[in-house]
């Protein structure tokens, strides 16, 4: 037992680790070596390219005086021409000169969706009301009313459609207005709110064209109706001349 | 003497018992004894040590000019741009601002939506409110009931005893064109509703959006306005062809009246003729 403690004594005893002084110069050469050209000169690369690109951003792609300016023109402009447009935007434009059609008039020029429901009431009285059943045929009677409907209901998209227009006007003069101060990171969130604007100004002018559409398909529509009714009144008489003729 | 004897025997009982440990209490001294040593300099610093000493100046030297510096330096050039893209490029109070645009400018777009949905109806007859209604549904599948409502108020195509074919013709394609126009009115008013519904919804969107997402919902935004302008195109070319036939009526009422003058001449000039002879 005790022999073999021994042996393992001595046979895990560290023998004695002697480097040679040669080696640990070249170690340290290696090591110096390494940590000039390849860290130190990784790392002045790295220097290099985020001085470049610093640079890049701050003079090329973002430089603050350019934004400074943009900033300064978007208000230029604004003040240049907005008010301008407002004001071309505002010149009145009624003409009637008669108490009736002077109301109906400033009621369709209102911009006031409100006054939607006193449309009807001066349209009558200018454009008149439909005859009474005894005055006129079913026929005539619904030409009549459809094409009132249809006339009335595009005045009154027109009239929705200003105050929209109006509403719009506010929208686009809020993104300006944001634009004057805005970042180059905060741009890109109104360019979106003034693209979801546009696309809504493309329904409110479907709207309108739809409008448009319903007036001039009504247009077409009563034309073909005279037609259908000429050709309605010509048969009428067509057989009462021949009940006259064939009387003996 | 019996003493002298049993301590002779005690000690060679001891060194029987102790022997083996004896030897090997030696042999571990005599092996420490040989083990080798750390290697001392025996006057002032071993020339090895001189040189380890210099190597590790050198690299200290080193690690601080050529490593440290240039991190210095990139730490400050990253801080710089962090301090610019934060106040520069991004900076959170015009984010937040641009935002709260985005809220401000909902609520408009609502009232305005919701203008478009006051009544704009004023027919009082039963066959024209009916027609009315139809057309301003917004309603795609109330389409088949305008051209039923159409027939309704303005009448079918004359029997083929009460006018001649070229006027029936005429008359169909003239209600054909009629129909399909109001019938776009009906489909345009849908997908305005449809478009407004997709610009509030991406406009909710923008609300809680970031410089970075904010160019995929102006993208989004960007291909709807793209569809609504095919739509309103569509709807160009609906209204070219209402006029266009239109057009094409004027044009046919003076084509028909040439004819019937020139049948009114000839038979005419037939009844002198007969006259004459």
């Amino acid at each position: 037992m005790l022999a073999l403690s021994l042996v393992a004594t001595v046979l895990l005893m560290p023998v004695a680790a002697r480097a040679d002084v040669a080696e640990i110069i070249l170690l340290l050469k290696t090591i110096t070596s390494t940590l000039q050209n390849g860290v130190g000169q990784v790392l002045s690369g790295i220097q290099s390219i985020q001085n470049t690109v610093r640079n890049f951003e701050q003079q090329i792609v973002w430089p603050v005086t350019l934004i400074n300016q943009t900033r300064a023109s978007v208000q230029e402009v604004r003040a240049q021409f907005t008010g301008l447009a407002g004001q071309i935007h505002g010149i009145p434009t009624s003409s009637a000169t008669l108490v009736n059609p002077s109301r109906l008039e400033a009621l369709l020029r209102s911009q006031q969706a409100g006054s939607v429901s006193q449309i009807s009431a001066s349209y009558a009285q200018v454009y008149q009301v439909l005859p009474q059943p005894n005055q006129a045929t079913a026929s005539q009677r619904n030409l009549m009313d459809v094409d009132d409907a249809l006339a009335l209901g595009a005045l009154k998209t027109a009239v929705v459609s200003d105050q929209a227009s109006e509403q719009m006007l506010s929208v686009a003069d809020g993104i300006e207005q944001q634009a004057a101060a805005a970042a180059p990171g905060s741009a890109s969130i109104l360019t979106a709110q003034a693209q979801t604007a546009n696309l809504q100004n493309q329904a409110m002018l479907q709207r309108m064209l739809a409008a448009e559409l319903r007036q001039e398909a009504a247009r077409l529509a009563h034309t073909n109706a005279l037609r259908k009714q000429s050709a309605e009144a010509t048969r009428e008489l067509r057989n009462h001349m021949q009940q006259i003729f064939s009387r003996p | 003497m019996w003493n002298s004897k049993a301590l002779n025997q005690f000690a060679k009982r001891a060194w029987d018992v102790l022997k083996w440990k004896v030897v090997f209490v030696a042999s571990l001294a005599i092996v420490l004894v040989l083990a080798p040593m750390g290697a001392r300099g025996q006057f002032g610093l071993d020339p090895c040590c001189a040189m380890i000493s210099v190597g590790l100046n050198t690299i200290s030297g080193l690690l601080k000019n050529v490593v440290a510096k240039p991190l210095s330096s990139i730490q400050q050039i990253q801080q710089q741009a962090a301090n610019f893209q934060q106040q520069v490029v991004y900076p959170t109070g015009a984010i937040n601002s641009a935002r709260g645009l985005a809220g401000q400018m909902q609520g408009q777009l609502r009232q305005i939506n919701q203008l478009y949905r006051l009544p704009v109806n004023s027919a009082t007859l039963p066959g024209p409110q009916q027609f009315e209604q139809s057309l301003l549904s917004h309603n795609p599948q109330a389409m088949p009931q305008v051209s039923q409502n159409y027939a309704a108020v303005y009448g079918t195509v004359m029997a083929p005893a009460d006018a001649p074919q070229p006027i029936r013709d005429l008359v169909d394609m003239t209600d054909a064109e009629a129909q399909a126009a109001l019938k776009k009115a009906v489909q345009l008013d849908a997908l305005a509703d449809i478009e407004l519904a997709a610009a509030d919804q991406i406009n909710r969107q923008i609300q809680n959006a970031a410089p970075g997402s904010a160019p995929i919902l102006e993208a989004q935004a960007a291909a709807w306005v793209v569809r609504a302008n095919a739509y309103t195109q569509s709807a160009m070319a609906e209204l070219i062809r209402v006029r266009s036939i239109d057009l094409a009526n004027a044009g046919a009422q003076l084509k028909f009246s040439a004819s019937d003058t020139n049948t009114l001449r000839n038979n005419t000039g037939q009844a002198l003729g007969h006259g004459v002879q």
